[in-house]
């Protein structure tokens, strides 16, 4: 299988002196074309500052990522963001959107940048995203006028604009409620079975549990793995891999 | 607490502080300047004419004199309480010869004087009475200012030797508007001198209570008596006194209340940015209780403590550069008696202005009734924004590109904050370009049509002489045969008396002759044609309450004649209050006569002034332009002074504004510009929305004040000169400079300000925003 991301002992720290705190203290992590990987960890293990680093969002301090090949360290501002722009795809805990725009424009918005495709032709891509994320209907709303499960979807619409190769998503079903999070949760599952590679920051077991790659991090450290097994699930076997990941994970706590 | 919040504050946004601070500063110190100057210019004014006891009413007469007659109206006039006849002596300019060179080139009327016995001293620096002794000079203090002559200095008067022994100060005459300038020298010397000019006489009067000067003025028109030359009363003198300081002070005002709106400007941004971030938090404050003035509290006490100390600042840099400023008013007119009340009255004006800057700090914390605490909670950012630009969508974006559409859709979307750099813009566009189009236009040879004069090239004035009306036959012959003379038109001014509504006379001074050779600027009607019509100079017809088609009557030769108003033109000159008519009258007084010359080649200017000067040595021959230059000179010199000076003034305050302004938006748009770098948007991108945004306020900013600058500046220049006399006032507008080069001038400024203040505003660390 091909790997899409490597990460090599990925060291990153915060503060200076004796404030100094090692967030990811050697990290080596793979991540294969087409995988669904969540990351877990207690707060402040440092899952979300490993997704910023994985997708060059975030320079690390010693170690080396390589995406597609590429090593990122050594690639400029602005290189870096021609790879996020044309190769991933983030969603957020909170929506990231801009207030000025509506959601259709929100959407839009990364592919503007550098496509050859007209504004209506991009348009219509976004709609055709909206009608299959079912939030259709919103399309000339602000952003202040959508609820937070519709916002998410927004979100997710945003990322796939650009036909990404990954989507990154740091606890994105964390401000939403059970039933706004299953539905989410569904359509990251979809995209992925399109062959999308996904890797998620999450607290949530339930939301672990539907992806077919589990990490612990502690301390900075990848302290376990866990592999529920199946990609495509029945609810059955969802609540399966649940039991099987709450008792890795009580495992892996104490 | 107050204090503790304050300093966090300042610290966290130094450069916007400190450059309200400035702008505070700077207003309170123009403010107090400002009535510094006002009291003591009003003060000083008040000391010289108490101390030189000016006339309240003077008749200027060249020509024979009934002194029986005079004398014996003014004893039985129960208003007057002095009467004297002063004798000035015209002198030409040539025979005045200091070491430096003659007078001929001055278009004053110089002459001589020796000291009144009972009013109307002529005094020295000291504030005294001067008497001259056989062979002193004393000289009109103007002379000293632009340095035509120093104490000591040999002066030769028609050959005879006269030394410089002091500078003097005349009530009347000190200004350059005013066209007589007073020399004194002894009763000796003054009688060695009589016949090497003309004699004119100054016929003066004090009277007991100012307020009869309506009367009396009337009563001397009534009474027939001498009247060849212009009537100047007390209040003009005192007009004439303030007007060049007067000016300043306008000035200092207007660009004062200019600063004090930036100002104003730069705390509104502030406020509505810092509101906007604190959004969340004054919403959770208003939810535990706290009433919206103790909220406001927090927020005023930061600027009460910055316009304090921009006020007493402002107030201490007043009196380290009043004495500068207050030099002129000094030189001219001496101490006030109430300088002494000067600063307290500075530091009240400046109080006025701290008072005024807590007012508006309070009225844009009203906003905070605006919040809703469960919004603003839930939220955290002020609801519903997009201002009714729906149809402006991305979607929909067939010409912009998305940098470009961004930009324009973010200054679309919040106006609100726009306003604040669009106003600067407007505010500098029109700094920049009133004060050149004002240069550009009363340094051009139209201008001359404001002056009462028509536009010729060649002026020949034949003013305060025997024999006006032969003298001026004679020059109007030469100038017909002069092949080098296209045109030509003699317009001779003479005393007529008017009847007024309410049946008493008064005499005004009419200049008949052909009014169409070299028009002026008609405000309504027409050049009079007809020998039944007459125009009047705006000031004239207000005062005589007459329009275009109303009719007047005058006295002529003897006989009450109707003449129909047939136009209303600016005047500038004269004190404003003339009059243009088309009959003869051979009976009439003759005031002064004025020749005016049009050339083939207008290049030649110069050359056929030389001519015509020499071989008429008796009439004052100049160039328009020269004529302009003279009387307007210093004038014209000061205002292209200030027109650079406000150009410069009006890029700066641009760079400043944008800076700052670019700054805080990137400091408040940070989220923003986060989720754009995270999806893939380069910090060129970022800077390139920036730049759109700044270009689109920019040409709104910047096409606004220019069309402001030439239209509203142009009715609030033409409201100020119209006080002097002038209407229907035109700008000449240079447009190199205000359609381009101060348009390329301000994009520039702004182009670099947005590229500094945006320098890194790409360079962001997207995950801490993010995760905030």
């Amino acid at each position: 299988m091909k790997r899409l991301i490597v990460g090599e002992n990925i060291t990153k720290a915060f503060g200076a002196g004796v404030e100094k705190r090692k967030v990811l203290d050697g990290i080596s992590v793979e991540i294969n074309a087409g995988e669904f990987v969540a990351v877990m960890g207690p707060s402040g293990s440092g899952k979300s500052t490993l997704l910023f680093a994985l997708s060059g969002m975030d320079k690390v301090d010693s170690g080396y990522i390589t995406f597609d090949g590429v090593d990122l360290s050594r690639l400029s501002d602005n290189a870096l963001a021609d790879i996020r722009r044309r190769k991933m795809g983030f969603v957020f805990q909170q929506p990231t959107l801009l207030k000025s725009l509506n959601l259709l424009d929100n959407i839009m918005l990364p592919a503007m940048r550098d496509s050859g495709e007209k504004a209506a032709q991009l348009a219509a891509k976004a709609r055709v995203l909206m009608q299959r994320t079912d939030i259709l209907e919103l399309e000339k709303r602000d952003v202040t006028q959508a609820s937070g499960g519709q916002l998410q979807r927004v979100g997710i619409c945003r990322a796939l604009m650009n036909d990404p190769q990954i989507i990154f998503g740091d606890e994105p079903t964390g401000a939403l409620n059970s039933t706004a999070a299953s539905e989410i949760m569904a359509l990251l599952s979809e995209i992925h079975r399109t062959g999308t590679t996904i890797l998620l920051v999450t607290h949530d077991v339930k939301v672990a549990a539907q992806t077919e790659r589990v990490l612990y991090l502690f301390d900075g450290k990848i302290a376990g793995e866990y592999r529920p097994g199946l990609a495509n699930l029945h609810h059955d076997d969802l609540k399966a891999h649940e039991e099987g990941l709450t008792a890795w994970l009580t495992e892996m706590r104490f | 607490m107050y204090f503790r919040t304050i300093r966090n504050d300042i610290l966290r946004s130094k450069a916007i502080t400190l450059t309200t601070m400035l702008f505070i500063t700077t207003a309170a110190m123009l403010v107090a300047l400002a009535v510094i100057l006002v009291v003591n210019l009003t003060g000083a004014i008040d000391t010289l004419m108490t101390r030189a006891q000016t006339p309240h009413f003077m008749q200027m007469h060249a020509g024979a004199l009934d002194m029986t007659r005079l004398t014996t109206f003014a004893g039985k006039h129960k208003d007057v309480a002095d009467f004297q006849v002063m004798e000035f002596l015209n002198m030409d300019g040539a025979q005045i010869v200091f070491p430096g060179g003659s007078l001929a080139g001055s278009v004053q009327d110089n002459g001589f004087s020796v000291q009144s016995e009972h009013f109307d001293f002529l005094l020295d620096l000291d504030g005294n009475i001067i008497q001259a002794a056989d062979g002193e000079l004393y000289v009109p203090i103007s002379y000293m200012q632009d340095d035509t002559t120093s104490i000591g200095d040999r002066v030769e008067v028609a050959g005879k030797a006269l030394v410089v022994t002091g500078f003097l100060r005349d009530s009347q005459m000190n200004s350059l508007l005013s066209s007589s300038k007073r020399f004194l020298v002894s009763h000796n010397d003054f009688a060695a001198l009589k016949d090497s000019g003309s004699m004119e006489y100054l016929i003066e009067f004090r009277l007991h209570d100012l307020d009869a000067l309506g009367t009396f003025e009337t009563a001397y028109a009534a009474a027939e008596l001498e009247a060849a030359g212009p009537t100047l009363t007390y209040p003009l003198f005192k007009m004439i006194n303030a007007i060049s300081d007067g000016m300043m002070i306008a000035l200092l005002l207007l660009v004062s209340l200019l600063i004090v709106a930036i100002a104003f400007l730069c705390i509104r941004f502030t406020l509505l940015a810092k509101i906007e971030d604190e959004y969340r938090e004054i919403g959770a404050m208003k939810a535990i209780g706290l009433r919206v003035s103790d909220i406001k509290q927090i927020y005023l006490a930061k600027y009460a403590a910055l316009a304090a100390a921009g006020s007493v600042l402002g107030l201490a840099l007043s009196f380290v550069f009043r004495n500068a400023l207050l030099a002129n008013i000094w030189l001219h007119m001496g101490e006030s008696a109430n300088a002494a009340q000067a600063p307290l009255l500075g530091g009240l004006g400046v109080l006025l202005l701290f008072g005024g800057v807590l007012v508006y700090v309070n009225g844009v914390l009203e906003q905070f009734r605006r919040i809703s605490p469960a919004e603003a909670i839930r939220f955290g950012i002020v609801q519903g924004k997009t201002g009714g630009i729906h149809h402006f969508n991305l979607s929909q974006n067939r010409l912009l590109g998305v940098n470009v559409f961004l930009g324009a859709k973010d200054v679309l979307t919040r106006k609100r904050l726009y306003v604040t750099m669009l106003t600067v813009l407007v505010l500098a566009a029109f700094i920049s370009i009133l004060p050149q189009n004002l240069y550009t236009t009363i340094a051009s040879k139209d201008f001359s049509t404001y002056m009462g004069i028509g536009d010729s090239d060649l002026r020949i004035d034949l003013q305060q002489m025997n024999n006006i009306a032969v003298k001026a036959t004679d020059i109007a012959q030469a100038l017909e045969n002069d092949k080098d003379i296209s045109r030509y038109v003699v317009l001779t001014t003479y005393t007529f008396r008017v009847r007024m509504p309410d049946g008493t006379q008064r005499r005004i001074p009419v200049e008949l002759g052909d009014h169409t050779v070299f028009p002026v600027a008609y405000a309504a009607g027409r050049a009079p044609t007809a020998a039944d019509e007459i125009a009047l100079s705006v000031l004239h017809a207000n005062e005589l309450g007459r329009q275009v088609g109303d009719s007047l009557i005058l006295l002529v030769g003897g006989q009450e004649q109707q003449f129909t108003v047939c136009g209303l033109y600016s005047d500038v000159t004269n004190g404003g209050k003339t009059a243009k008519a088309a009959f003869s009258d051979a009976t009439a007084d003759i005031v002064w006569s004025v020749i005016s010359a049009e050339l083939v080649d207008e290049t030649r200017v110069d050359e056929k002034a030389a001519e015509y000067a020499t071989k008429f040595a008796f009439a004052k021959v100049t160039g328009i332009e020269g004529y302009i230059v003279q009387t307007f000179g210093s004038t014209i010199r000061a205002v292209a002074q200030a027109a650079r000076v406000a150009s410069v003034v009006a890029v700066l305050i641009t760079i400043l504004i944008t800076v700052l302004f670019m700054r805080m938006l990137i400091v408040k748009d940070r989220y923003s510009i986060a989720v754009m770098k995270i999806f893939g948007f380069t910090n060129t991108d970022i800077k390139m929305q920036y730049l759109s945004r700044a270009v689109f306020v920019l040409l709104i900013g910047v096409s606004l004040g220019t069309l402001l600058a030439n239209t509203l500046g142009e009715t609030l220049v033409g409201a100020a000169i119209s006080f002097f006399g002038a209407a229907s006032f035109k700008f000449t507008i240079n447009p190199f400079f205000a359609y381009l080069l101060s348009p390329l001038l301000m994009a520039g400024a702004v182009l670099v300000a947005t590229g500094g203040g945006t320098l890194d505003a790409g360079q962001i660390i997207i995950t801490g925003i993010i995760k905030e």
